[in-house]
């Protein structure tokens, strides 16, 4: 349950983002989720809910991207979704590759209230 | 009115874990991050490492549970600084922890640093504690698909460490077909294979971190 960990600190930096926009509420915030970043996104709507709620940043939306897993060939660079777990590039075969996709854990965007017209 | 943040949701823990690291090289610290599920044998591994030490060796330890000082104690018993983490609920230890656990410790008194992670294969992998290498520790009790059920650990670390080899004509585990899951997941992988009841193994595992440390402190 590090999502709840997580969800803090999703939390920590709207309500800076708030602070920062003189006290604007977050309306919405964006995320960038990973499919193997160890985040169960489900777990960690709840979280937020929960530490969310009787704050300003009760009722807040979540716009979550979820990366699929994308690996890149060390001898060919032919870049390539997997199936399940397998690393093998299937161009040349080779072996190795590197995880440039599917591990995210980002905040992309802080969508706040416009501030009152003057 | 949309603020573009684009940054980690661990960027906080990120920063600390630099700060960490940078401390480690100043002073010349290997620091190793030891992780693996619950009764896999981390603190008894551990234990066996510091018996197999000369007693000038200038090694210190953090050891992470939810409750309880019993690992601090156990460990304490080689005669090297030991300090316990506990962490209440949380699930993992995190860059915070190690730096407030680091305290008054004098860096330029140790040379290599065991972290010993709070007993889970989830959790551990997303907090980047400044360490020089995470190692991975299953047992032949937990089942050869360990590191298939669990990819981002077996992927992340550097050594795997298959614990508990004295238990095998017991127990229904395929160590070859354990051996070829690890390197599924993690292709070239070095495995070293212990038992801390009968003591082997644990030399192989000292090897590794002598060269793993010359590569990261070089003299």
């Amino acid at each position: 349950m590090h999502e709840l960990a997580i969800a803090q600190a999703i939390l920590d930096r709207a309500q800076a983002a708030s602070e920062n926009n003189r006290g604007g509420r977050v309306l919405k915030i964006g995320l960038r989720i990973g499919e193997i970043s160890g985040v169960e996104v489900d777990a960690l709507t709840f979280g937020i809910e929960a530490l969310s709620k009787g704050t300003p940043l009760e009722g807040l939306a979540l716009d979550i991207e979820r990366p699929k897993r994308r690996l890149r060939c060390t001898s060919c660079a032919s870049e390539f979704e997997p199936e399940g777990l397998a690393i093998g590039c299937p161009a040349c075969q080779h072996e190795a590759s590197d995880c440039i996709a599917g591990n995210e854990l980002d905040v992309t965007f802080i969508e706040l209230e416009d501030p009152p017209c003057e | 009115m949309r603020v573009d943040v684009e940054e980690k949701v661990l960027s906080e823990n990120d920063k600390l874990a630099v700060g960490l690291r940078e401390r480690f090289a100043a002073q010349r610290v290997f620091c190793v991050n030891l992780i693996s599920s619950p009764g896999s044998g981390k603190t008894a591994l551990l234990e066996r490492t510091l018996e197999a030490l000369p007693r000038t060796a200038r090694v210190a330890l953090l050891t992470g549970d939810l409750q309880t000082e019993n690992d601090a104690r156990r460990l304490a018993r080689a005669g090297f600084p030991v300090k316990q983490i506990t962490t209440g609920g949380t699930c993992h230890l995190d860059a915070s922890m190690v730096g407030r656990a680091l305290g008054e410790w004098n860096l330029a008194d140790i040379d290599i640093l065991f972290v010993e992670n709070v007993g889970n294969l989830v959790c551990p992998t997303s907090y980047d504690l400044g360490e020089h290498c995470k190692i991975v520790l299953f047992s032949v009790t937990e089942g050869e698909d360990k590191p298939l059920k669990y990819p981002s650990i077996f992927a992340i670390a550097e050594l795997c460490i298959i614990n508990k080899v004295d238990l095998l004509p017991y127990v229904p585990f395929d160590l070859d077909q354990a051996i070829a899951n690890v390197h599924q997941v993690h292709p070239g992988m070095e495995v070293v294979q212990t038992s801390c009841t009968q003591v082997r193994g644990i030399q192989d595992w000292l090897a590794w971190i002598e060269r793993r440390r010359a590569t990261a402190i070089p003299v």
